[in-house]
């Protein structure tokens, strides 16, 4: 099964948002294209909006803010020590701290489980998806565990709460287009090397990200609807304060057009 | 219902309970509480030692020609016997290989469901098992829900359960996630599971890590295999451990970066430990299962 690595960064100091994404598309992507590593494919979601804590929050609980996710996938965990790790430092893994607050950096290791959604895309309709079955817009969900809960008691509440807040929100629940769980993986937790690499200190740890697709982002609100519902859950799972979500726009840097 | 029961009076939140493991990894006095259960006594059995031929062969590494890969833990139902049932390696990529056998005069294989089933639902229960080196157990509420859910078989109780295990194998304490399986689920091919050649089955994945972690130590995973199946000098428990496999997509995959091997240490360490914990468990489980068998509350 494809290991993905997805590390969410926010700007470094000095930079505005469109400055940080037009570095990291033309300069950060091109550089990752001459790599020699061996890749499934490397995604780079830049962020439109997003909104992290909860209404009921006075202020943030950490450091808020992120301007985009980059997604790398490969077919297994060796291809991606192999990245990750080269003999010879990589030019992409040096090219970081020119854009990227790299201490602050998210990274999570993740499994994917496709989640059943109600309405896929039925057929192509080059007015809505970007490819076969999948939206222009992109949310990534990143939902911090509550510290109480099990692993994997916390992977069957969310999904009982899932489903539950789709059933209280006929909108998303029309309008999503497809749902992808990515599960932290447990190698993740030997990540030390890149935590000592990037500076990083007890950086939060989030042991899922949930990808909702729709059509464009004009169907945001129908995201809305569905995590107001989902907090609204009477399953304790997730610590709300400490998640977010992020509106995204796909950039693909290195992928094959998947066939249909 | 089983209100209010010890059983369902273990329960510690996921903080608590990860909070609560390096005490348990000294492996305290029994508290007042533990003492009274009713198979405390347990605790205090002198522990048989292990058979020394049977620990010799534990001396050394085997043939890693000899040894089987987990895409080959099939070969696990063929009737007879594989090349190596005792020993450990590396394999050649680097994995921990682990085989054990031991044989079980008057033990079938309900006792072992009922065993697989029983034990997690206490510290004390693990303790009891093998004291010199078993610091605790505890479940998540769901999977005690499960473990307690007499609707469900018990050889089919935990399957999806995960055991969060405070174990010492030689290289110190560490606090080992387990996550148990159906045959099904861990990859043997279903229809070749019957008897003779399998009686029945407890293994999963797991995930282990010293209960003193900090960023630098090394999660590290594994397969664990127990198959069961009826001979004549009693129930054959044919153990396989593979250190530095996970399951990805329902698949055995070596998860060690490139140019690592699962250190010597660890993998003779979980080998001679199985030895011990099942030389304890051959004497043990007969008698236990007499006093508190087929039941869950005690």
């Amino acid at each position: 099964m494809p290991i993905k690595l997805m590390a969410a960064s926010r700007r470094r100091p000095g930079l505005t948002r469109a400055e940080y994404q037009r570095y990291l598309e033309f300069y950060h992507g091109t550089i990752a294209r001459q790599e020699p590593i061996k890749i499934k494919s490397y995604i780079q979601y830049h962020v439109i909006d997003g909104a992290f804590g909860t209404l009921a929050d006075a202020t943030h609980q950490q450091v808020a803010e992120r301007d985009a996710v980059v997604e790398l996938s490969f077919d297994n965990f060796r291809d991606m020590m192999r990245a990750l790790e080269p003999d010879t430092p990589s030019a992409a893994s040096q090219d970081g701290k020119f854009f990227a607050d790299e201490c602050t950096n998210i990274i999570v290791m993740a499994e994917e489980e496709e989640i059943p959604v109600a309405n896929p895309i039925p057929r192509f309709n080059p007015g809505l998806g970007i490819v076969s079955g999948v939206g222009a817009l992109k949310v990534m969900h990143y939902i911090m565990r509550d510290d109480e809960v099990y692993r994997e008691d916390y992977y069957q509440y969310w999904r009982e709460a899932h489903e539950e807040a789709l059933e209280k929100a006929p909108y998303a629940r029309e309008q999503l287009r497809r749902c992808v769980a990515n599960k932290r993986c447990r190698i993740n937790d030997n990540d030390g090397a890149a935590r000592k690499h990037f500076k990083m200190v007890d950086p939060p740890v989030y042991d899922m990200i949930v990808s909702h697709w729709y059509d464009t982002i004009e169907q945001a609100g129908a995201f809305r609807q569905y995590v107001e519902a989902l907090q609204a859950s009477s399953r304790r799972f997730a610590n709300w304060s400490k998640s977010f979500y992020l509106y995204t726009k796909q950039i693909v840097i290195i992928r094959d057009t998947p066939h249909s | 219902m089983l209100q209010n029961t010890p059983e369902r009076a273990a329960q510690k939140t996921f903080r608590d309970w990860y909070a609560s493991t390096k005490p348990k990894a000294d492996r305290p006095a029994l508290t007042p509480e533990e003492e009274a259960r009713p198979f405390a006594k347990y605790y205090y059995d002198e522990i048989p030692a292990p058979d020394p031929a049977h620990l010799a062969l534990m001396d050394k590494p085997c043939d890693p020609a000899k040894a089987i890969g987990p895409e080959r833990m099939n070969d696990l139902l063929d009737p007879g016997d594989l090349e190596v049932e005792i020993g450990w390696c590396n394999l050649p990529n680097g994995a921990g290989f682990i085989a054990n056998r031991m044989f079980y005069p008057g033990v079938s294989a309900e006792m072992i469901d009922w065993w697989f089933a029983w034990h997690p639902l206490e510290d004390l229960r693990y303790r009891i098992w093998y004291p010199p080196q078993h610091g605790g157990l505890m479940l998540s509420p769901e999977g005690r829900k499960r473990i307690l859910d007499s609707s469900i078989p018990l050889a089919e109780r935990n399957w999806g359960v995960v055991h969060h295990v405070t174990e010492n194998c030689n290289c110190g304490m560490e606090n080992i996630d387990i996550h148990f399986l159906s045959p099904k689920d861990f990859g043997f091919d279903m229809s070749r599971w019957k008897k003779p050649y399998v009686s029945t089955f407890a293994g999963g994945f797991g995930w282990a890590v010293t209960v003193n972690k900090t960023d630098e130590s090394i999660t590290a995973p594994a397969l664990m295999c127990h198959i069961f199946r009826d001979s004549p000098q009693g129930l054959e428990h044919r153990t396989r451990f593979w250190m530095g496999y996970r399951l990805s997509g329902g698949k055995p995959e070596l998860s060690l970066p490139p140019g690592v091997a699962v250190p010597v240490e660890a993998v003779q360490g979980l080998a001679r430990h199985n030895v011990c914990e099942f030389t304890r468990f051959k004497s043990f489980l007969p008698r236990i299962y007499q006093e508190f068998g087929g039941r869950m509350e005690a």
